[in-house]
């Protein structure tokens, strides 16, 4: 006890005291002392004058997420970048490549000016001209293919004006410009990241991912995804996953080779053997089916399947076999199994893990159906629909073009719906398909893809590729190997409509530009606009009339303005202010959760499948014999006991585990695991993976000084035993040889890898994009050392810039989704040879080639295909033709 | 660094003696303005013309060579020989960007582009870019701009106006000090060490001279210690500290 004056005190009293205080509440707070940060984003003042900053809404594209956020503009230069408050899915939240994002703008090897080539392909020599220049050349190019296409009377020439992109946000934008000008041959780069998986979900329930409501689970099953650094959505759905963890107690268990930094935050992290994760799947579908656990009123109403049919398709699949294949332990899988079924609301989430090999789109359906014999789908919690906004085109709008292009869609993979963009260069190469006008945009495929060299190759070569355009705004390993470079502008200076559906909330979303053009750049739109109308002057050809904008802004504005709901609110002008539509509510500054007006959390709409059919739109509609609902020609619904839903996005409005467009073509109907051959690998051989890092994409950020400070190098992982039974310390140079090549590159020797896998990050490595991401500062060339960056000369501490896996890494394909198996690459590592440098890689085109006659070998029509679905109940002689 | 603080002070009035030689002073102007056509854009035939006609004797009195094909080579191949180690030089990634911006912070159009246009708009001049990727700060605009101020004076000069011709002579001082001195000599010598073709390290090589020499004249020796050392970037290499690059990597 202690004495002021004549009070008595001692800690009781003042706990007391303060207490009471508390209670008392606002009438005692200092009105002087504010915290620092007032506002939860949105108003920013400058350090110099301190005037307040301009505030500009945009839409983010440091990668695809599109998240929300806000420029601070001081004297029209962009100075700080950060999240929008009013974007009900991401929550004024930005990552760290979003916020490094501004210095695309300003970086100093950015391409300010169109380029024409006046040396060999990929000489450097160039000269610079206009961009009325420059969309001049481009638009003859394009003239001489339709007018050599009406010549002849063959529409398909048209189709060898060819677009090609890594990323299109363009809503809708290159699809009017390729159909405006007669051709489909447009091609993303979906087959080299998650399409398996899209092909894994399509046709089972409509749409191509799933939401998971992260923040309302108890229990989350995580198959190879890294959802906290990098996969789809991964700052919206990182803040809703950790809500989830902590405020709610959610478990998550993590499937995953490598030890990511979500495997490392999960409760439990097991490595199976690559490849494995439908085994898991199925075994534990397996238990759940087998011992009562699972929802038979959710699998009775909306699948197109039985219960005994499942069991019975199950049946091979038992924990003790999923543990013989993944190495992950049967007791484990049935434990899990329990938990998962057991522990609601529950949801799975997945991303390239499990859908980048062979038969991926299979590994995809056996987790998804996880969720549906549980009857999760849709539930708060649970693994929901994603939830997006459309916006309508505006009028009028072109027809596709007359002809199928075979390399946009190649009879080979009729079931491929996100285009195999792999194989574009080994079908042109192989005189399967011919180009006249190569594009390409956002897109970096000598870096970015398998076995690059082949498209290096490719682009080289002016027999197969004549003209080849790139609108990109840095100098890339492919961009050098271009013809003519018409540079696009950063994402913060150009127009785009957007809605992601990143979390629960649909909103619409735009991109403007929070400055001006740099240097009278000039957008992507704008050239389209231009090239369109130098190709079709006067309307004569029928392509023009799709692009009759008095300018970008006035295209904006025919997509916003007759919404309804926004047209009330101020159509195109209330997204200039605004960033996003509609508001949900404000970010909480106490949880930073979405609440309403009176202080409550804003819940989400669930159950959508669920959503009844109104009665007006009923009057004339017919319910079929298996409850479906089909009006004019079209299923609008299923019908369920009596209740008339919208149900979801198939044939039969149910969720269709059995595939009967799987079936057609000799594939299993239902979710399998089929055993790869990178499984049976020979001793000593080990499987090459790659994986993303939090602060990078796959190829546009080695340039960005914030980030490439932090992440710039891309040791190869090897587990400590394995790599003693190489022969291999931590840091040695290692040789990493698959049957196209090798690769020298360091040793990183860790526990949080599996034994029989070597990953290497990607983001490192580059041999272009400017002098930050190739170190070229560090060599001896005067050009660069002496370049105009001296913060890059002067304080760039690294010398090591990675070497970059994609050169040795086999082009091979699900013959399902179409999608590139990046991780089924088998591979022997082993220290370096004598001479070998570190960076070394020595690969071979011919090498390459042979892989694309092996992956068509799993196409459907393919000897291998065949041989591994012998239990597929089809008629093997009388598949459809290709193309048919 | 702000636009708005480019308002030459009243005690910037030049320290050096006003120059009163028109002569001296339209040749010099002539001079920058030559610099500045010179780097500002590629080569074409009306400078390609001058470059064989007019200037041709002076320029090898002075013991400039431009190279043999500029002088006697087929004008299209020239030409096209110029335009792409313009490119190279001034244009594409990797280049020796000719922007103080880019010189001084490593990044394209920072505030040293306002406080160029800053004082071109107060001399009653503005920028305005032909191609894209042309900002205010680029060094041949701001020679090009003291040939004008140059000019300007001259013609002060043959009005009967001092005043006026002494307030022409303050700016370009300051100008050549303030905007031009800390970085365009540095830049040259850069460039310089980049160029392939003998006409680009004629003219880098000649700025470098001419804009030292002029700022030569009017500098003090604090302050050419100053921008001397400024032009030449010392290194300021970081610490390698290899424990934490362990600690933050691999």
């Amino acid at each position: 006890m202690g004495h002021i004056g004549n009070i008595k005190t001692n800690r009781r009293g003042f706990l007391k005291l303060g207490a009471t205080a508390s209670a008392v509440g606002a009438t005692l707070a200092s009105t002087r002392l504010v915290a620092m940060e007032q506002e939860l984003g949105g108003a920013d003042f400058s350090a110099v004058t301190g005037e307040k900053r301009t505030a500009v809404p945009y839409t983010c594209m440091a990668c695809n997420i599109e998240d929300g956020g806000v420029a601070m503009v001081e004297n029209g230069r962009i100075v700080k970048l950060e999240g929008n408050m009013d974007h009900p899915n991401t929550r004024g939240k930005l990552c760290a490549k979003g916020n490094a994002g501004f210095l695309h703008v300003y970086d100093p090897d950015r391409i300010m000016s169109p380029l024409l080539r006046t040396g060999k392909r990929g000489e450097g020599k160039w000269k610079r001209i206009s961009y009325d220049e420059a969309t001049s050349l481009l638009s003859e190019k394009l003239r001489a293919v339709i007018d050599r296409s009406r010549a002849a009377n063959d529409p398909s020439i048209l189709n060898e004006t060819v677009i090609k992109w890594g990323r299109n946000r363009t809503g809708g934008g290159i699809d009017r410009f390729m159909h405006a000008l007669g051709s489909n041959a447009m091609l993303n780069h979906t087959n080299i990241c998650e399409s398996s998986k899209k092909v894994g979900l399509e046709p089972s329930w409509g749409p191509d991912i799933e939401s998971c409501d992260w923040e309302n689970t108890k229990y989350i099953l995580n198959f190879g995804s890294n959802i906290l650094e990098s996969a789809y959505f991964m700052n919206p759905n990182a803040q809703r996953l950790v809500d989830g963890v902590v405020d709610n107690k959610a478990k998550i268990v993590s499937f995953d080779v490598r030890m990511s930094n979500t495997a490392g935050y999960s409760h439990e992290w097991f490595a199976p053997y690559p490849g494995t994760d439908s085994a898991i799947a199925l075994a534990m579908a397996h238990v759940i089916m087998t011992e009562g656990l699972h929802d038979a009123e959710f699998i009775r109403d909306w699948t197109n399947v039985t219960e005994a049919q499942l069991l019975a398709h199950l049946a091979p699949f038992t924990p003790e076999f999923a543990e013989q294949e993944s190495g992950v332990p049967a007791k484990d899988i049935r434990r899990i199994a329990r938990e998962f079924a057991t522990t609601k609301p529950a949801t799975t989430f997945s991303y390239r893990g499990p859908c980048k090999h062979l038969w991926g789109a299979y590994q995809e359906a056996a987790i998804h159906m996880l969720n549906v014999i549980t009857g999760n789908i849709e539930k708060r919690g649970g693994y929901c629909l994603p939830r997006g906004m459309g916006w309508p085109q505006p009028s009028p709008n072109p027809p596709k073009g007359p002809v199928p292009s075979i390399i946009a869609a190649p009879p080979l993979y009729p079931l491929a719906s996100h285009h195999v963009s792999t194989n574009a260069p080994y079908m042109i190469m192989r005189g399967e398909a011919k180009v006249s006008v190569w594009m390409y945009y956002y897109d970096n495929p000598v870096y970015s893809y398998p076995s690059s060299h082949v498209w290096n190759a490719f682009l080289r070569d002016e027999s197969l590729v004549p003209f080849s355009v790139a609108f990109s705004c840095f100098m890339s390993e492919s961009t050098e190997l271009a013809d003519l470079i018409i540079p696009d502008v950063t994402y913060l200076e150009r127009h785009d409509p957007e809605s992601m559906p990143s979390g629960l909330f649909p909103c619409l979303s735009i991109r403007q530009p929070v400055i001006k053009p740099l240097g009278g750049t000039q957008e992507f739109r704008q050239s389209l606009i231009d090239i369109i109308h130098k190709v079709d002057p006067d309307g004569a050809l029928g392509a023009r009339k799709y692009f009759e904008f008095d300018s970008v802004e006035d295209w904006m504005r025919q997509h916003f303005d007759s919404i309804p709901g926004l047209k009330e609110e101020g159509g195109w002008d209330h997204m200039k202010k605004v960033g996003v539509w509609p508001t949900y509510g404000t970010v909480s500054k106490d949880n930073g959760k979405l609440i309403d007006d009176n202080g409550e959390v804003v819940v989400a709409e669930y159950g959508l499948h669920a959503a009844e059919i109104p009665a007006a739109t009923m009057a004339s509609a017919v319910v079929e014999p298996d409850g479906s609902i089909t009006k004019d020609g079209a299923t609008i619904g299923v019908q369920i006991d009596g209740k008339n839903h919208t149900g979801f996005g198939t044939p039969s409005r149910r969720i269709e585990l059995y595939k009967e467009s799987f079936r057609k073509y000799g594939f299993n109907p239902l979710p399998v695991y089929k055993r790869l051959p990178s499984r049976d690998k020979k001793p000593g051989e080990m499987i090459l993976t790659t994986f993303k890092v939090n602060v990078h994409t796959q190829s546009r950020t080695a340039s960005l000084k914030y980030l490439a400070e932090i992440y710039h190098k891309n040791p190869a992982w090897i587990s400590p035993a394995r790599a003693k039974a190489l022969g291999i310390a931590d840091g040695d140079l290692v040789r990493i040889t698959s049957a196209v090549g090798y690769m020298v590159t360091r040793a990183h020797l860790t526990e949080g890898i599996h034994p029989e896998v070597v990953a290497i990050s990607t983001a490192c490595g580059h041999s272009a994009y400017g002098r930050l991401a190739t170190l070229k500062h560090k060599e001896a060339d005067a050009e660069w050392a002496l370049g105009g960056d001296p913060d890059i000369t002067n304080n760039v501490w690294w010398d090591d810039k990675g070497v970059h896996p994609n050169p040795i890494i086999r082009l091979s394909l699900d013959p399902i989704g179409g999608s590139q198996a990046w991780y089924d690459t088998v591979v022997t590592v082993s220290p370096a040879q004598p001479g070998d440098k570190y960076g070394d890689t020595k690969v071979s085109v011919e090498a390459s080639m042979k892989d694309y006659d092996e992956a068509l070998r799993y196409a459907y029509t393919g000897d291998l295909h065949r041989a591994a679905h012998q239990e597929v109940d089809v008629d093997w002689n009388a598949l459809p033709r290709p193309g048919h | 660094m702000h636009a708005d603080k480019f308002v030459i002070p009243a005690e910037a009035a030049s320290a050096t003696k006003l120059e009163t030689d028109v002569e001296v002073l339209r040749a010099q102007a002539g001079l920058y303005a030559f610099l500045g056509r010179c780097l500002e854009s590629e080569v074409d035939q009306a400078l390609l013309v001058a470059l064989r006609g007019p200037l041709r004797d002076t320029l090898a009195e002075l013991g400039i060579d431009i190279g043999e094909d500029l002088r006697s080579g087929a004008p299209k191949e020239v030409l096209a020989d110029l335009g792409e180690e313009f490119a190279a030089l001034f244009v594409v990634p990797g280049a020796v960007l000719p922007y103080r911006s880019a010189y001084e912070t490593g990044r394209l159009f920072q505030p040293q582009a306002d406080l160029a246009t800053a004082a071109y708009r107060d001399a009653g001049f503005d920028f305005r870019n032909i191609l894209s990727g042309e900002f205010p700060d680029h060094v041949a605009v701001m020679l090009a701009f003291v040939g004008r101020l140059l000019e300007r004076q001259a013609e002060a000069l043959e009005a009967g106006n001092t005043d006026a011709a002494a307030e022409w002579q303050r700016r370009r001082e300051h100008f050549l000090l303030h905007q031009i001195g800390g970085w365009a000599v540095g830049w040259s010598r850069r460039a310089q060490s980049c160029a392939r073709h003998p006409f680009y390290l004629a003219v880098l090589g000649l700025a470098e001279q001419v804009i030292w020499a002029d700022i030569g004249d009017i500098a003090d020796e604090k302050t050419l210690k100053r921008l001397v050392k400024s032009n030449r970037r010392p290194l300021v290499k970081q610490k390698t500290d290899h424990a934490f690059r362990k600690a933050s990597g691999f």
